[in-house]
C-alpha cells in the first residue's frame, strides 16, 4: 500500500505550489494568473490529503482531511465560476486581460 | 394693564415687532413695510403721550429682572424711568413719529424702501432701549444696536462709494469711543459692585469719595463717539451721505443726543475734574464746528456742522451747569447741568429735525440737488417749507422770546457766565457764528433768483411731507415754554433748568439779541441773496481756507491709519500668515498630506506589486512567528 513515501507527495506539492506562485507573480495574462492560483490551491489540497493518508490508523482513519478536501474542491469550483465571470466582464469592459494594463486602483 | 411697566414694554417692543414683521413679510413689499413702520411709530408716539400725560406720576420708577447669571456676575434687564428719560421718550416718540411720516413721502420712490423702513424700526427699538434701560450693561447693548442701525441707514444708498465709506467710518470711529465706554462700565461695576442706575445713584451719594476722575472720563469716551465730540467728530459730517430723514432722526435729533442723555443719567458719577474736561471738549467742539460750517456749500453738511456745534453746547452745558450747581445750595442745584443740557437737547431736537426735514423737502423738490449755490428763490416756490425753515433758523439763532432755542441757549450761557468766563465768551461767539452761518444758509437757499434748472422747477411737496414740518415748527416755537410739556416733565423745565435773574437776565438778553440779530444781519448783507459763489472765498481766501481745512482732522486720521495702523496691520498679517496660517494650520495639513502621498505611492494599481506586498507581509508574519524579532 505504502509504496510511494510521503516525501514524494510533498515534493510534488511544493513543485506545484512554486509553479503556481511564480506564475501569479510573473505572468501577465489574467487567465493564466487565475489558472496558477488554482494550481496553488491544488498543491495545498494534495499536501492535505497526503498528510491525512499517512497519519491514518485503523482506530482513527482521519476522514476529516478527506472531507476537508472535498469542501475545498467545492468552494474552489464556486470561486472559479465567480473568477471567470469577472474576467469575462473585464474583457468586455476593457478589451484586455493584461494585468499591467489594468491599473484603475492606482493612487 | 395700564401701568407704567406695561406701557414701557409696549413702547419698547412695538418697533421690534414692526422690524420683525417687515423682515418676515415685507422685504419685497416696500409699501407694506412703510405702512407697518409708520404705524409702529404712531403707536409708540401715542403710548409715550399716554404714559406722560395719564399714567406716570413723575416719581422715579425702576423695575428689573435677572437675565443672566455668570458666577457672581449678574446681568439684569429692566426699566428705569425718571425725568431725564421721560423727556427723552417724548423727544424720541414725537420727533420719531413725525420723521417716519416725512419718510413716507420722501422715500416713496426708493427701490430699497423695505430695508429703509426696517432699519428705522430697528433704530427706534435700539434708541428707546437706551432711553428706558435700567443698568449700564443694558445701555451698552442698545448703544451698540443704535450704532449698527446708524451704520445700516447711513449706507442705505449702497451703490454710492461715499455712502459705503461713510457708514464704515461712522461704525469704526464709534468703536474707538465705545472701547473706552466699555472700560468705564467695567470700572463702574468693579468699583460699586453694581451697574444698576438707581443703585449707583444711591451709592455714589452715600460715599462720594470712591468716585474717580478716570471713571467719568472713560464713560465720557462713549459720549465722544456717539455724540460726535472732538476728536471723534469726524464721522458725523460724512454720515450725511444717508437719506435725509435718517440724518434728521439719527444724526440730529435722537441718536447723537444719546451721549448727552447718557451724561444726564450718570451725572452722579462725574468728579469736578472730569466735568472740567467735559466742559472744554464741548466748548471747543461748539466753536470749531461753527467755524467749519462757513466753508460748506452742501445744505446737509452745513446742518451737520451746526449739529456738532449744538451738541458741543449741550456737553459744555452739562459740565458747566453741574460744576456750578456743586457750588450752589438750592435743592435742584446738582441737576442744573442735566436740566440745561436736556432742555437744549429737547429744543434742538425739534428745530434741528425741522431744519433737516426742511432741507429734505428742498432736496426732494430740487431733484436731489444739495448745493446751496445752485438753489435760490425757493421761498416763493415752496412757501410752507420756506416759512417753517425760517422758524427753524430763528430758533437755532436764538432770537429772544420768539423761539425755543433762545430759552435753552440762554440757560447755557447763564451757567457758563456764572461758572467760567472764558467758556462763556467762546460760547457767546459761537452763538453769533451760529446765527451767521444759518443766515447764510437761509438767504442763499431761499431768497434771490433760482440759479439752476432744478431750482427753477421746484414746487411745494405733498402734505405728508409738509405736515411734519408745520408740527415741528410749532414745537420749535413753543418748546421753550414749560406749559408746552406734559405736567410731569414741567419740574425739569422749571426747576432743573437754571434761569438767569436780575442783572444777568438783562445782560444775557442783550447778548442773545446782539448775537442772533447781528449774525443774521451780517449774513444778509455780506452774502446777499443772489450770489453764485461763496463771497468769503472771494473776499478773504485765507479765512475761507482755514474754515475749509477743518483743522486737518481727517487728513491726520487718514495719515495715521495709512502710515501707522496699516503698517502695524501688515506686520500682524505677515506674522499671521507665517505662524498661525503657515506653521500651525498648513504645517499640520502638510504632515498629513505627506503621509498621504507616501501611502498613495504604495497603491501602484499593478497586481504584481500587490502580490509582492502580500508576500513580504507573509514573510514578516513568519519571521515574527518564528521569534526572529525578539533577538534585537
Amino acid at each position: 500500500m505504502n509504496s510511494i513515501p510521503l516525501e514524494y507527495y510533498l515534493l510534488v506539492t511544493g513543485l506545484l505550489f512554486a509553479i503556481g506562485f511564480f506564475g501569479v507573480l510573473l505572468r501577465r495574462n489574467t487567465l493564466v494568473i487565475f489558472m496558477c492560483l488554482e494550481l496553488m490551491l491544488g498543491a495545498c489540497i494534495l499536501g492535505l490529503i497526503a498528510f491525512s493518508r499517512f497519519n491514518a490508523t485503523i482506530d482513527n482513519p482521519m476522514m476529516g482531511g478527506n472531507i476537508f478536501v472535498l469542501f475545498i474542491i467545492a468552494i474552489a469550483a464556486c470561486e472559479v465560476a465567480v473568477g471567470l465571470a469577472i474576467i469575462v466582464a473585464l474583457w468586455r469592459r476593457q478589451q484586455t486581460v493584461d494585468v499591467s494594463e489594468i491599473t484603475a486602483l492606482k493612487n | 394693564m395700564d401701568t407704567v411697566a406695561n406701557l414701557l414694554f409696549l413702547i419698547l417692543l412695538t418697533p421690534l415687532v414692526s422690524a420683525g414683521l417687515i423682515w418676515l413679510l415685507g422685504r419685497q413689499r416696500g409699501a407694506l413695510a412703510s405702512v407697518i413702520s409708520v404705524a409702529a411709530a404712531a403707536v409708540i408716539c401715542l403710548a409715550v403721550l399716554h404714559l406722560l400725560f395719564r399714567t406716570w406720576d413723575g416719581e422715579g420708577f425702576a423695575v428689573s429682572m435677572q437675565w443672566l447669571q455668570l458666577g457672581s456676575f449678574e446681568l439684569s434687564l429692566g426699566f428705569y424711568l425718571d425725568l431725564v428719560s421721560g423727556i427723552m421718550l417724548l423727544v424720541v416718540g414725537c420727533v420719531g413719529f413725525l420723521i417716519h411720516l416725512f419718510s413716507f413721502g420722501y422715500m416713496k420712490d426708493d427701490a430699497a424702501k423695505a430695508r429703509f423702513f426696517g432699519g428705522l424700526s430697528i433704530f427706534m427699538f435700539s434708541m428707546l432701549g437706551i432711553v428706558v434701560a435700567e443698568n449700564l450693561f443694558m445701555i451698552f447693548i442698545f448703544w451698540e444696536l443704535v450704532g449698527f442701525s446708524s451704520y445700516m441707514l447711513i449706507g442705505h444708498y449702497i451703490a454710492q462709494d461715499d455712502a459705503r465709506s461713510a457708514a464704515k467710518k461712522a461704525f469704526i470711529v464709534n468703536r474707538v469711543g465705545d472701547f473706552g465706554f466699555l472700560l468705564g462700565i467695567i470700572l463702574v461695576y468693579s468699583t460699586f459692585g453694581t451697574a444698576s442706575l438707581p443703585e449707583l445713584s444711591a451709592l455714589a451719594a452715600a460715599q462720594p469719595e470712591i468716585l474717580t476722575t478716570a471713571l467719568g472720563l472713560l464713560l465720557f469716551c462713549g459720549v465722544l463717539g456717539k455724540s460726535a465730540q472732538m476728536p471723534l467728530h469726524v464721522w458725523l459730517p460724512d454720515a450725511m451721505a444717508g437719506p435725509t430723514p435718517v440724518s434728521a432722526l439719527i444724526h440730529a435729533a435722537t441718536m447723537v443726543a444719546a451721549g448727552v442723555f447718557f451724561l444726564g443719567r450718570t451725572v452722579f458719577l462725574f468728579t469736578p475734574e472730569a466735568l472740567e474736561v467735559v466742559t472744554w471738549v464741548g466748548v471747543v467742539t461748539a466753536l470749531c464746528a461753527a467755524i467749519w460750517a462757513f466753508a460748506q456749500s452742501d445744505i446737509k453738511k452745513i446742518l451737520a456742522y451746526s449739529t456738532l456745534s449744538q451738541l458741543g453746547f449741550m456737553v459744555a452745558a452739562f459740565g458747566l451747569g453741574t460744576l456750578w450747581g456743586m457750588t450752589q445750595s438750592s435743592e435742584y442745584a446738582l441737576f442744573y447741568g442735566v436740566g440745561a443740557s436736556m432742555f437744549h437737547l429737547t429744543t434742538h431736537a425739534f428745530f434741528k429735525a425741522l431744519l433737516f426735514l426742511g432741507s429734505g423737502s428742498v432736496i426732494h423738490a430740487c431733484h436731489h440737488e444739495q448745493d446751496i449755490f445752485k438753489m435760490g428763490g425757493l421761498f416763493r416756490k415752496m412757501p410752507i417749507t420756506g416759512f417753517t425753515f425760517l422758524i427753524g433758523v430763528i430758533a437755532i439763532a436764538g432770537i429772544p422770546f420768539v423761539a425755543a432755542g433762545f430759552f435753552s441757549k440762554d440757560a447755557i450761557l447763564f451757567v457758563a457766565k456764572s461758572q467760567n468766563q472764558a467758556a462763556f465768551i467762546i460760547l457767546a461767539i459761537t452763538a453769533f457764528l451760529t446765527a451767521t452761518y444759518m443766515g447764510r444758509l437761509f438767504f442763499i437757499t431761499f431768497l434771490g433768483k433760482p440759479r439752476s434748472e432744478s431750482a427753477e422747477h421746484a414746487h411745494e411737496t405733498s402734505w405728508i411731507m409738509w405736515l411734519p414740518l408745520v408740527v415741528l415748527a410749532v414745537f420749535s416755537v413753543l418748546g421753550g415754554h414749560a406749559f408746552a410739556y406734559p405736567p410731569v416733565l414741567q419740574e425739569l423745565i422749571q426747576n432743573w433748568v437754571p434761569h438767569p435773574q436780575g442783572a444777568d437776565h438783562t445782560l444775557l438778553i442783550i447778548i442773545s439779541l446782539i448775537a442772533s440779530v447781528a449774525g443774521l444781519a451780517i449774513a444778509f448783507f455780506f452774502y446777499g441773496t443772489g450770489s453764485y459763489g461763496d463771497r468769503l472765498q472771494k473776499v478773504a481766501p485765507p479765512l475761507f481756507a482755514i474754515s475749509r481745512s477743518r483743522f486737518y482732522f481727517d487728513e491726520v486720521y487718514n495719515a495715521y491709519v495709512s502710515k501707522v495702523q496699516q503698517r502695524l496691520a501688515d506686520i500682524t498679517a505677515f506674522l499671521d500668515t507665517l505662524f498661525i496660517g503657515g506653521l500651525c494650520v498648513r504645517g499640520l495639513a502638510g504632515v498629513a498630506g505627506l503621509g498621504g502621498m507616501v501611502a498613495r505611492s504604495l497603491q501602484t494599481g499593478s497586481l504584481h506589486a500587490y502580490v509582492w506586498w502580500f508576500f513580504i507581509g507573509l514573510v514578516l508574519f513568519w519571521a515574527f512567528g518564528a521569534g526572529l524579532f525578539l533577538t534585537f
